[in-house]
């Protein structure tokens, strides 16, 4: 399991610390690329799916990560060709994610990857030796598979050994979404293997029994688990016995490729309503900050721009004119979902969709905290967008206004930052329902002071509202600063 | 030849893919409970 990604090329070669589990090959950071290494077996793995046509047909359709077998005797990054009897360099993705940052169709989409390379492998006699939303990475909207270290030859008589995670990490979570309408980040997120299947079962009803494929995968799944749990070595040996072969694994596949694809999951009405045309803004204001976001975002070339509450995507798409990459991230997962679906409707390769919530964002997991990183250390952003953010982690999540600020400052980024007044609309709507009112620290004064002492503020304006202003500030020591105590320009 | 993977396939896992393969499996299923028949009555070992 790998992440073809990398931050930074500063280290000669540094291993990526979520690849240890397969011990046939493992992942590299060198010089700004992506490298892995691999065993003999691995090598010899690696030269079969080479010579395939799958390898060639699913990587020129940009499903497979480009990849190359170099030489050996060639100019390698330090520390690769020791103890290894081949090195791959990959293509790089610019931003990694996971699985439980992700809305439906975004899993959806990785999942019946999984599943055609599966076919597709099976064909010409390989398999995949895992089935993990984690081998799939997003270039934008297109789904890529990353995990070159995952086909090797289909040996005869051997089950689908993928299958039991595909269950857990693919069809459950999907199933739980599109079935019983419950979001399945958290159960992604609190467990790096996924929902067991006997979990499954006991979060669905027995009527689901009869909806089309669940008795087989979720219901006997469990049962056959909980029965025969102790028995692997008799099993093995059984199933071995009894003659087991390669069509079965493909009609299993075909199968569950139908159930997967129809599969479907769609927002409740107000995310629609609220994807159409966002919040309180008049057409003045919705002109005047498209026009300044348009300056900045095309005002020099920027590498990766994170739009923070991005919610349908206007500014990601304001920002995708003069970022490389953008990610879009967004607490709900009813925006991300439509926008994900636009994009890829479009084809889109710049624009990352994530569902996350900034005031929980996603932590280190797995083994040590490291083989899923938290968001900062997947790449730094040299611009972030927080519009009309600022008042939803103050007023709803209690964030203290300096300590978001301070974090943004941590980033080293230039920022876009929205601030809505204590008279906004919105800021009222949120402040309704709060005993307390407004938190004293939610104040315009105060948030300048702020923010001038983390950044260099070059603008703020003031939308025709009157409620919101906008700011463009760049990393402290860097920029011209204006003085934010003179009345405004 | 046994299973190299590193990954777990599952026991009860292993047993569902036969039931899951439809038609091409009924040969399959049937030799399976065969299989467990003779060893039920001990007329094989069931690790043969």
């Amino acid at each position: 399991m790998s992440t073809p990604t990398e931050t930074s090329s500063r280290e000669a070669s540094r291993l990526e610390p979520g690849s240890f589990r397969d011990p046939e090959s493992r992942v590299f950071y060198a010089e700004g690329g992506v490298y892995r290494t691999l065993s003999q077996q691995g090598l010899e793995d690696f030269e079969l799916l080479a010579a395939s046509k799958l390898f060639e047909r699913f990587t020129a359709a940009g499903r497979l990560v480009a990849t190359q077998l170099l030489d050996k005797s060639g100019d390698l990054p330090e520390g690769l060709v020791k103890a290894s009897a081949g090195v791959l360099r990959h293509e790089r993705i610019p931003f990694v994610s996971y699985a439980y940052e992700w809305p439906f169709s975004m899993l959806k989409d990785a999942a019946l990857l999984q599943l055609d390379l599966t076919l597709a492998a099976l064909e010409e006699d390989m398999i995949l030796k895992d089935s993990t939303p984690y081998n799939v990475q997003f270039k934008g909207s297109a789904p890529v598979f990353v995990d070159i270290g995952s086909f090797e030859r289909y040996r005869e008589g051997e089950p689908w050994v993928g299958y039991r995670q595909f269950c857990m990490l693919y069809l459950y979570p999907l199933l739980l979404q599109a079935v019983k309408e419950v979001s399945y980040h958290p159960f992604l997120r609190g467990a790096i293997d996924g929902i067991e299947p006997a979990q499954m079962r006991g979060l669905m009803s027995g009527r689901d029994r009869l909806r089309k494929g669940h008795y087989l995968h979720v219901f006997l799944h469990a049962k056959l688990e909980q029965r025969h749990g102790d028995r692997g070595k008799e099993v093995k040996a059984e199933v071995k016995q009894a003659g087991f072969k390669k069509e079965l694994i493909v009609a299993n596949v075909r199968r569950l490729r139908k159930l997967v694809e129809r599969l479907e999951w769609n927002p409740p009405q107000d995310a629609w309503v609220e994807y159409g045309e966002c919040n309180s803004y008049t057409s003045d204001d919705a002109r005047h900050k498209d026009e300044l976001l348009h300056e900045v975002c095309v005002s020099q070339p920027w590498e990766l721009t994170w739009d923070l509450g991005a919610n349908n995507g206007r500014y990601s798409r304001i920002a995708a004119r003069g970022s490389r990459s953008v990610i879009a991230v967004d607490a709900d997962q009813g925006p991300t979902e439509l926008l994900y679906r636009k994009l890829r409707q479009e084809g889109d390769e710049q624009i990352l969709t994530l569902t996350m919530n900034l005031a929980d964002p996603s932590p280190g997991l797995g083994w040590r905290g490291l083989e899923r990183k938290a968001l900062p250390e997947r790449g730094s952003p040299d611009l972030v967008l927080a519009l009309a953010l600022i008042h939803h982690l103050s007023i709803a999540a209690n964030v203290p206004v300096k300590e978001f600020v301070d974090w943004l400052a941590s980033l080293d980024t230039s920022l876009v930052i929205e601030f809505p007044t204590r008279e906004d609309p919105m800021v009222e709507k949120l402040v309704a329902p709060k005993r307390e009112g407004l938190p004293p620290d939610y104040e315009r004064e105060s948030f300048e002071r702020v923010l001038a002492r983390a950044f260099d503020v070059e603008r703020r304006e003031r939308l025709e509202s009157g409620t919101r202003l906008l700011y463009f500030a760049r990393p402290k020591g860097t920029g011209s600063p204006i003085d934010l105590t003179a009345p405004e320009g | 030849m046994d299973l190299l993977a590193y990954l777990d396939p599952g026991s009860g896992s292993m047993i569902l893919q036969i039931l899951a393969g439809g038609l091409a499996a009924v040969a399959v299923v049937a030799k399976l409970y065969w299989g467990r028949l003779l060893a039920f009555l001990r007329i094989r070992k069931p690790e043969d």
